[in-house]
């Protein structure tokens, strides 16, 4: 072991490489080998292995730093690249006998891993996708494969320098970067991209849904019929119907706790009776 | 119309990458390749027919927009709604003669992907599940001091399971596809009550995807009132999605600079208290 004078006259470092490393393992490895009862902890061991690797020695320190790294992980893995950096950073201050221990490491990330899931399924998948599959299914229309690509290229460019830049704020700031993803800014901000993220759902509610009903009610020898359903809905407010069963399946879902399986099973029978009914009907024939 | 070994063999390894948790990792594996959108792109070169493939799997991503899987408990499985549905949609498409522009088509694929992708979960909790061998054999790796053993476990040894649990069903499924179109034919008349519910329930399906979308934004009622103001661009004002979100982004913008300002203002109240009212505010 060395004395705390002689690290303290030349501190450990991680290098780049080793940081990179790092970031590409868990870019590529956060949940290729999930289970139901360990999900991320082993893409956590294999995005810390290299920075490990490169601070302790001998076999025996770095299979004693791992020991920190085998508690429970699960997080949103693309705004979760905050912690593993924040985690490098501390482990490299754990080497240089700084002030922290593999305890806090546990701590800080038992403590993020949650409230980050929140936050990322929220903003990233509840919202950022959302907002890109939005716009690219209007660049679909007609089968053009404009969209397809824009959404590829687009969220891959986003989610990878997104992601080194949180990791490597984590690594710089520590416990201080977390202030960017919780402050009250970053909620203002995330506010706002909820905004137009519900915004342009609703755009892709009225343009991909279309939910029509048949129902016309004739004297048998009229031309024109009494009631022709669809056509006054129409003129009360297009695409009616569509809404109205959006905010009924919402409602299912958040008012009456129902599974979304559950929900579509509901659709399903409504589906029926229907087109028992004469409320529905697709008009198809071979 | 028929789905060669080939074929189906390309299916089996996509589906392998584009899973949940999938072998091409989460940004590019599951939240690329597993959307149907991007996977219809994928299914048509495949299949040799892009805008057919296209059509499909954008009516899927409808039902698919916000597909979150808090805690790992999954309502739908990616791999089996994006290359057993699409591929099996398209193969129905062409074998019942429906014209694939025609909101028909739409509707068969959507009620064909929703259906595969719930009984897709199965796939999902069986490779988890298998996962579990490999997380054994891990622990007792990093027990024994044998840390590089930890890349095999986490990116080689999870092919099994996906070999398991995503090749061969896809393989298969979509190998035997064309038979499916043949047995629904006789069996199942378009204007028998069958085929118009599941019509029409392939134009409702994704009124469910938009629901789940806004129960994870909707925090109070008014927030509904976001979701029918974008409604109304569209449906009555004729706007397309991106002049959409241009509208919107235009008033989140300001919505932000509005929040701002009161950040701001309670910023400067809070430096003008004296140090000891502070002190029991926490710091983050």
């Amino acid at each position: 072991m060395e004395t705390k004078e002689e690290i303290a006259a030349n501190p450990k470092k991680v290098s780049k490489k080793a940081l990179n490393r790092s970031f590409w393992n868990w870019f590529y490895g956060n949940l290729t080998c999930f289970s139901q009862e360990h999900m991320q902890t082993f893409g956590y061991m294999c995005a810390m292995l290299p920075v490990i690797e490169e601070l302790y020695d001998t076999k025996e320190e770095q299979t004693k730093a791992m020991q920190t790294y085998t508690a429970f992980f699960n997080t949103e893995p693309q705004i979760g690249t905050v912690i593993v950096g924040m985690t490098v950073g501390m482990e490299e201050a754990k080497a240089n006998g700084g002030n922290v221990d593999g305890e806090m490491i546990d701590a800080i990330r038992a403590g993020l891993m949650g409230p980050l899931a929140g936050i990322g399924d929220s903003l990233i998948v509840g919202t950022l996708i959302p907002i890109l599959l939005g716009i690219s299914l209007g660049m679909s229309k007609g089968g053009s494969p404009l969209g397809a690509i824009f959404y590829a290229v687009v969220w891959n460019f986003l989610a990878i320098f997104g992601m080194r830049y949180l990791y490597k704020t984590g690594y710089k700031l520590g416990g201080r970067a977390v202030k960017i993803l919780v402050g009250e800014k970053a909620n203002a901000i995330r506010d706002a991209v909820l905004m137009v993220g519900t915004v342009v759902i609703g755009g892709v509610a009225a343009s991909w849904i279309n939910i029509k009903t048949s129902l016309v009610i004739q004297n048998s020898g009229a031309k024109t019929p009494i009631l022709d359903l669809q056509k006054t809905l129409d003129n009360i407010y297009p695409g009616l119907l569509t809404m109205v069963f959006v905010l009924f399946c919402w409602w299912l879902m958040s008012k009456k706790r129902m599974s979304p399986t559950t929900v579509m099973l509901v659709i399903v029978g409504i589906a029926f009776l229907g087109c028992l009914v004469g409320f529905f009907n697709p008009g198809l024939k071979y | 119309m028929s789905i060669t070994w080939l074929q189906a063999a390309l299916f089996g390894l996509l589906a392998c990458l584009a899973s949940l948790p999938g072998l091409g990792g989460t940004t590019f594996g599951n939240y690329t390749l597993g959307r149907p959108l991007v996977a219809g792109l994928i299914v048509g070169l495949i299949m040799g027919d892009v805008s057919t493939g296209i059509i499909v799997g954008a009516a899927i991503q409808v039902v698919y927009i916000a597909l979150v899987t808090p805690g790992g408990t999954v309502s739908a499985d990616v791999r089996a709604i994006s290359y057993i549905g699409i591929p099996l949609s398209i193969m129905a498409i062409k074998g019942l003669g429906l014209n694939p522009a025609s909101s028909q088509a739409q509707q068969m694929a959507t009620s064909l992907g929703a259906a595969v992708g719930t009984l897709g979960t199965v796939l999902f909790y069986g490779t988890a599940t298998i996962n579990l061998i490999w997380q054994h054999i891990g622990w007792k790796a990093v027990e024994k001091g044998e840390l590089k053993k930890l890349y095999l476990v986490d990116m080689g040894l999870p092919w099994i399971s996906h070999i398991i649990c995503s090749f061969l069903p896809v393989f298969i499924i979509t190998l035997l596809g064309s038979n499916m179109v043949g047995l629904i034919k006789s069996y199942l008349p378009m204007d028998g009550i069958v085929m118009k519910t599941l019509f029409t329930a392939g134009s409702m399906l994704p009124a469910v995807g938009i629901a789940i979308l806004l129960k994870q934004v909707v925090k109070k009622p008014s927030d509904i009132l976001t979701f029918v103001f974008g409604f109304t661009l569209c449906a009555c004002m004729g706007l397309n999605l991106i002049g959409a979100a241009v509208v919107a982004g235009f008033l989140s913008m300001l919505v932000y600079k509005i929040k701002l300002v009161s950040i701001e203002e309670k910023d400067n109240r809070e430096a003008a208290l004296p140090v000891s009212q502070l002190e029991d505010e926490e710091d983050i």
